[in-house]
């Protein structure tokens, strides 16, 4: 599987090149402060560095490109732990349990969780890529519209396990989210729900509408408090306490591996990505454990679950990008990009005569992992100083960059209308019980799942048997049912033990 | 007394929320209907929206034969008076970026935001608005490539 030649040409390239390895600290500081910048997201971070690695040779180019990636992937987990803004639509998942955790005193913890998970999801997705990088790509080759459309309906039914004060409210939210997500035009052509307003032809802007909905509705919320942890003593800063979360991820490998698993595959499938692999491993890893009540209220394994998906989700969009040349997401055609700027073509070709250059970039990306874990603790114990600032000012400015980020995305006040709207309605349905969480995903999803459910309708001609000649959304809906099924016995087993053990006798 | 025992009190704040919402569900699927019957338009669309004005009626009758909470955490009215100036203080802010320029607006709004909160020291009042604007509109006249309205900056 493993060229050895190549591979040994790559490891001579990166010893014999100092070049390769001096952006990469600039890289991962650069991603990690654009990534916590709410609204400032990880493609916008390497578009902003592009120009400057014109002037450099290609393999530093792309070292220095994929330390941004690298560093961004974990920096916006930093503002959702802290504050429940996702930093990147990656990090939706993150603030499941990330923010509860920091309210709790837990944010030591829950960054160095954080931080931890991104770090082994990235060795491990980079591990794959290495071995597997050309049967991902020909599975990746395989998959179309049904397919798609299936993912689409496991992340939905995951919108199940986001909870509410009652089931009906999720649900009502998820389908409130979905409806959300098909506003403006359809792939079809046909215009529903715009009201008359240009910029929702193409939709509701989806990050402002995401950071209003989790984050600015909580900085309401949180008005007539002091300081996001009420306790002086719990919000101290300690490396020893983010380096015991950190420990936290060794001992749940299974979360750990399970994530990694969803992140490379689902961040291989062009157009998916790491925004749905952090929602999809977090609903697997609640719906399998023991106790999925404990999610959402503070349990480290939602962060692990989330992070280890969102960063590994790089290894399966750089395996797309690398054997087939076919961007999975605005990360990966920047990075394309460099490569045209250094008149280099991506894809089958660049795999089979340049196999020791993309090894290189593979095993140094090994390489900014590992120095990310240094480098990430550092940014993260500076970082971590927001939980000391008093609400009254962190409220106000926290508004104030969202908004500034929320009009960076749309670059028109489109942005920082749909923030307001959104953070008027995230807060009005926490305060009756509504999971808001479950309105991001429908929204996440709905677009997604209306687009490939028409394609695969159109495919079919309207016959919905026609499924049936694809083996792999099949399989990935049959894998689904399994594990609901699983799940909905042992929720059956737990109710029915606690009924015995409440009654008498 | 415990909750079963507790006398019904309906909740008719979250109840006029959840209709609100419903009859813009409602009105949602009209328009779309309106706009074509074909599948290709209607396919995820009015499922998820047959469904969600199902659940309307679901929550609805939660709302109306909820039974008051003794245990429920109690808000004074000060309490929602302060978020509610929070919420109306970024509406205004968000509706004067344009007008007033992104730099009055934003070192107004910081200064509400404060009053809001609590802050009384004039130092605070006085320095923390405009030296936060000025960071933010430098700052954010570096990183982004669009053109913003300013006043004074």
């Amino acid at each position: 599987m493993i060229d050895t030649v190549a591979f040994g040409g790559a490891v001579a390239m990166l010893a014999g090149s100092l070049d390769a390895w001096i952006w990469v600290i600039p890289g991962l500081l650069i991603g990690l402060v654009f990534g916590a910048l709410p609204g400032i997201s990880v493609s916008m971070a390497m578009a902003l560095v592009l120009p400057a690695t014109l002037y450099m040779d290609f393999l530093p180019a792309i070292i220095f490109l994929t330390s941004v990636y690298t560093g961004a992937g974990f920096g916006g987990s930093i503002p959702a732990v802290l504050i429940n803004i996702p930093g990147t639509s990656s990090a939706v998942a993150t603030t499941f349990d990330g923010y509860p955790m920091a309210r709790q005193g837990r944010h030591n913890e829950a960054l160095g969780a954080a931080l931890f998970a991104s770090c082994i999801g990235v060795l491990i997705s980079y591990l794959i890529l290495l071995m597997l990088v050309q049967p991902i790509a020909e599975v990746v080759l395989r998959i179309g519209p049904f397919e798609m459309a299936a993912i689409g309906i496991w992340g939905m039914v995951l919108l199940g396990s986001i909870g509410g004060s009652t089931v009906a409210k999720g649900l009502f939210a998820a389908g409130l989210g979905i409806l959300l997500g098909t506003v403006g035009m359809n792939t079809a052509g046909y215009m529903r729900g715009d009201m008359g307003i240009p910029w929702l032809l193409d939709g509701v802007p989806t990050i402002p509408a995401m950071v209003g909905l989790l984050a600015a509705s909580q900085l309401f919320a949180l008005v007539n408090a002091k300081f996001i942890v009420e306790s002086k003593e719990a919000r101290r800063i300690s490396l020893r306490r983010i380096l015991a979360g950190g420990a936290m991820v060794l001992r749940h490998p299974v979360t750990l591996l399970r994530g990694a698993g969803i992140g490379v595959f689902v961040g291989a499938v062009p157009g998916i990505g790491s925004s749905i692999a952090n929602l999809l491993s977090y609903g697997e890893t609640k719906r399998s454990a023991a106790d999925p009540e404990n999610f959402g209220k503070g349990e480290v394994r939602g962060v692990i679950a989330a992070e280890s998906a969102n960063s590994s989700s790089e290894g399966g969009s750089m395996a797309t990008m690398l054997a087939l040349g076919i961007p999975g997401g605005g990360a990966t055609a920047i990075l394309l990009a460099a490569f045209a700027m250094h008149n280099i073509v991506g894809g089958p070709r660049f795999m089979e005569q340049s196999r020791d250059v993309v090894y290189a970039i593979i095993l140094s990306n090994f390489a900014q992992a590992a120095v990310l874990v240094v480098v990430g603790t550092i940014f993260v114990y500076g970082a971590s100083t927001i939980v000391r600032l008093p609400l009254r000012f962190l409220i106000p400015s926290v508004l104030v960059v969202s908004t500034m980020g929320a009009f960076a995305i749309e670059g028109s006040i489109a942005g920082p209308i749909t923030l307001f709207a959104f953070a008027v309605l995230g807060w009005l349905l926490s305060r009756y019980g509504f999971p808001v969480a479950a309105v991001v995903v429908g929204l996440l999803l709905g677009r997604l799942i209306e687009t490939e459910m028409l394609r695969a309708w159109q495919l079919a001609g309207g016959d919905p048997w026609y499924v049936l000649n694809y083996p792999w959304a099949m399989a990935i809906v049959a894998l689904m049912v399994v594990s609901l099924s699983f799940s909905l016995r042992r929720d059956f087993r737990r109710r029915r033990a606690l009924r015995s053990a409440a009654s008498p006798g | 007394m415990d909750r079963a025992q507790a006398r019904r009190q309906p909740a008719w704040a979250e109840l006029a929320f959840v209709t609100v919402l419903a009859a813009g569900v409602l009105a949602y699927l009209t328009e779309a209907r309106g706009v074509s019957l074909g599948a290709q338009n209607l396919l995820l669309l009015q499922p998820t929206a047959l469904l969600v004005l199902g659940l309307w009626a679901v929550v609805a009758v939660g709302c109306l034969t909820r039974r008051a909470d003794p245990d429920a955490p109690r808000e004074t009215a000060g309490d929602i008076l302060r978020v509610l100036a929070m919420v109306a203080a970024f509406g205004l802010f968000i509706a004067g970026l344009e007008r007033v320029g992104y730099d009055v607006a934003i070192c107004v709004f910081v200064l509400a935001g404060l009053l809001i909160g609590g802050e009384r020291h004039p130092a605070a009042l006085l320095l923390f608005p405009p030296v936060f604007t000025l960071a933010v509109i430098l700052g954010f006249r570096l990183l982004i490539p669009y053109p913003f309205p300013t006043s004074l900056l």
